[in-house]
């Protein structure tokens, strides 16, 4: 059995985009089928309702709830992935996007990734090769219009 | 080594060797580090300095590991903040790896002190460099953010 963690996992980038951009980026299937792994988003994005993410065959990958919403500054949701009966009986985790003008053409983009209940350390490993690449994609679908196209990963297996 | 140790990933649209160049080259890290340029030969066991770009030294060291394009290793010794000076040498791994249409690019940095605050300062650093190196490789143009003290917000 793998030791519990309740560090968190952060992820910092600088994005040429106004705020209104990446805020539509993070919350349109328009733009998360082209950055993170070709799954689309459903929610009206407001503070009590529920959110998820579709994996490309249709099946939930992860639901939760819209814990904040404050446009085009900060997204707060609870996250459970669904993918089958021991990650969803795991605890949620709580992922926050802030998104701050730095400068008059540039955006920080800070993701969190916390663990308000202890969890299997080796499941962090997914969010911690998974979320480079996904906001790698998004800065250059935004910068350059193009994806990045990185083949998807295989979630992280117990040793 | 690490007692304290801050990593960063990014994939960059570009070839293993462009990106060893734009980590190693003039012409590229004055456009992306803070105006800065690093003096060295990049073989294993030259000297290496990072010059602000008035000359003054910034950071030095030595190259552990120069593997062109796959991996490079320095040790890396502040120069130019007492307290970060104090905490005498780290060490940075930059690996390279092709992935997919893509290049990753794994930033180590790592200091045998606890709670360090060079480790401190380079979190806040590299995400903003690496950020640039990104879209200069991507967009062949600067990323347009507002020149950062660099006795501030770079180690």
């Amino acid at each position: 059995m793998s030791e519990l963690t309740s560090e968190s996992t952060i992820y910092v980038t600088y994005i040429a985009a106004a705020p209104e951009k990446v805020w539509a980026a993070l919350t349109s299937s328009e733009f998360t089928r082209q950055y993170f792994f070709v799954r689309t988003v459903e929610s009206d994005w407001k503070q009590g309702s529920p959110w998820l993410l579709r994996r490309p065959d249709g099946a939930i990958d992860v639901k939760g709830e819209v814990l904040e919403s404050d446009p085009p500054r900060k997204l707060v949701v609870s996250w459970n992935v669904d993918g089958n009966e021991y990650m969803r009986a795991l605890p949620a985790a709580v992922v926050t996007y802030e998104i701050e003008p730095v400068g008059d053409a540039v955006i920080r983009l800070t993701m969190t990734e916390a663990h308000p209940t202890p969890i299997p350390a080796y499941l962090l490993e997914g969010g911690r090769r998974g979320w480079p690449m996904i906001f790698s994609g998004l800065k250059s679908l935004l910068e350059t219009g193009k994806p990045l196209n990185i083949p998807t990963p295989q979630p992280p297996k117990e040793d | 080594m690490a007692q304290s140790r801050f990593v960063y990933v990014t994939f960059i649209r570009t070839t293993p060797e462009k990106l060893w160049d734009a980590l190693t080259k003039p012409e590229f890290t004055r456009v992306y580090w803070y105006d800065m340029w690093q003096d060295c030969d990049w073989k294993e066991g030259s000297s290496w300095k990072l010059m602000f770009s008035d000359g003054r030294i910034a950071d030095q060291g030595t190259i552990l590991a120069s593997e062109r394009p796959k991996r490079l290793v320095i040790a890396w010794q502040n120069e130019w903040k007492p307290e970060l000076k104090a905490e005498g040498p780290s060490c940075a791994t930059f690996e390279i790896e092709p992935a997919g249409p893509a290049v990753k690019l794994t930033v180590t940095h790592e200091i045998p002190v606890a709670e360090s605050k060079l480790i401190d300062a380079v979190s806040g650093g590299w995400p903003l460099i690496l950020s640039g190196l990104k879209s200069l490789l991507e967009t062949g143009e600067k990323l347009a953010i507002p020149h950062p003290h660099p006795r501030a917000e770079n180690a």
